[in-house]
């Protein structure tokens, strides 16, 4: 009956089929054959459902496919494993990007901060540079709910780096409560920022103002000589110190800027 | 500002002063060489190496007053103006 089939099927197939059809008859594969049947009967017509070969095609089928499916399985499995590494390792790098990011931004020196640490000690010892003359100015600024009048009492100072200078603030408390303040600086160009040393000075630290008090607020700082030898220094001859302050409730304090090693 | 949050623009990181925070003057007993000072960077055209003496006095004024913790002035970059003592005791006396 398969042949008949098979001769029916050669009959509409190309001359090569049938040769084909014909030596896998001869061979003693009846599998191939069947389940090369079963490809051409599928591509061509419909299959019968209660054709006989059909059940053992079925079979070879399954098997094929089962094998094919097995495969496919483990491919997946490996492919999914792949992916899941990749993601807990992209989660690992996030959590190490933070210290080694560090790391990177203290050895470039990118973001403004010093490269290492300065000396505290080194202004005992710092020699000034007499040549380089740089203006200093003053920039007093408040939040805008900050009654506080304040204000620098001198608009520039030349100082040279390697020199220890003071300059001073006025803040008045115009009303009728008192007020705290707590304050922050910026220094610009942001570069210049890390020579900027403040030895001393009102800011970070809550400070209080009676009703109708007015103070005198001091800022004691030097310019590292080493601003004289970098060379994207060169043409810095301004620095502007500017102050903020805020308001500050009862006990609030500022966390003392830079990371915990500062 | 300093708040600009692109990698690698170079942004201002605040630092904590040295030695902290200077009490305030509310009583003004320092302000007598405060006026001092800014007179003296009045009259030299906000030159501060002029004028380093009085900031000197000044500190020393807060010194005395405890409005500022003692130390030796050298640690505070005032050495230069500390080599000759027997000056200095005349200088002591200015108001």
């Amino acid at each position: 009956m398969l042949l008949h089939f098979l001769v029916r099927q050669s009959l509409c197939c190309p001359q090569v089929l049938l040769t084909r059809c014909v030596r896998t008859l001869r061979c003693d594969a009846a599998r191939t054959l069947d389940s090369q049947a079963e490809h051409f009967l599928r591509r061509r017509l419909p299959p019968p459902p209660r054709f006989h070969p059909q059940s053992r095609g079925i079979k070879s089928r399954n098997r094929k496919s089962q094998s094919q499916e097995e495969e496919w399985k483990t491919r997946n499995k490996t492919v999914l494993t792949y992916i899941a590494a990749a993601g807990v390792g992209m989660i690992g790098l996030s959590y190490a990007a933070v210290p080694l990011y560090r790391l990177y931004c203290q050895a470039s020196g990118l973001g403004g901060m010093a490269v290492a640490g300065h000396d505290t000690d080194q202004v005992e010892t710092m020699k000034p540079v007499k040549e380089r003359v740089i203006k200093v100015t003053f920039n007093a600024d408040r939040h805008a709910s900050m009654q506080w009048n304040f204000k620098p009492q001198q608009t520039e100072i030349n100082v040279v780096p390697g020199e220890t200078a003071l300059a001073f603030y006025r803040a008045k408390n115009p009303t009728d409560q008192p007020i705290i303040g707590i304050s922050t600086y910026n220094v610009v160009p942001f570069e210049a920022g890390q020579y900027f040393n403040k030895i001393q000075c009102f800011c970070f630290e809550e400070q209080r103002l009676n009703p109708h008090e007015e103070v005198d607020m001091p800022v004691f700082f030097y310019i590292d000589p080493e601003f004289d030898e970098d060379p994207r220094m060169a043409r810095v001859d301004t620095i502007t110190l500017s102050y903020t302050f805020f308001e500050a409730k009862e006990g609030q304090k500022l966390p003392l800027p830079g990371y915990s090693y500062n | 500002m300093s708040t600009a949050m692109n990698f690698g623009s170079k942004s201002f990181k605040p630092r904590a002063p040295d030695k902290g925070s200077f009490p305030l003057d509310h009583f003004g007993e320092c302000k007598a060489f405060k006026e001092q000072f800014m007179k003296c960077l009045r009259d030299n055209s906000f030159d501060n190496s002029m004028c380093r003496l009085q900031s000197k006095e000044y500190l020393e004024c807060r010194m005395d007053h405890q409005l500022m913790t003692k130390e030796p002035l050298e640690k505070l970059g005032f050495k230069d103006l500390m080599d000759p003592p027997p000056s200095q005791a005349n200088r002591d006396t200015k108001p």
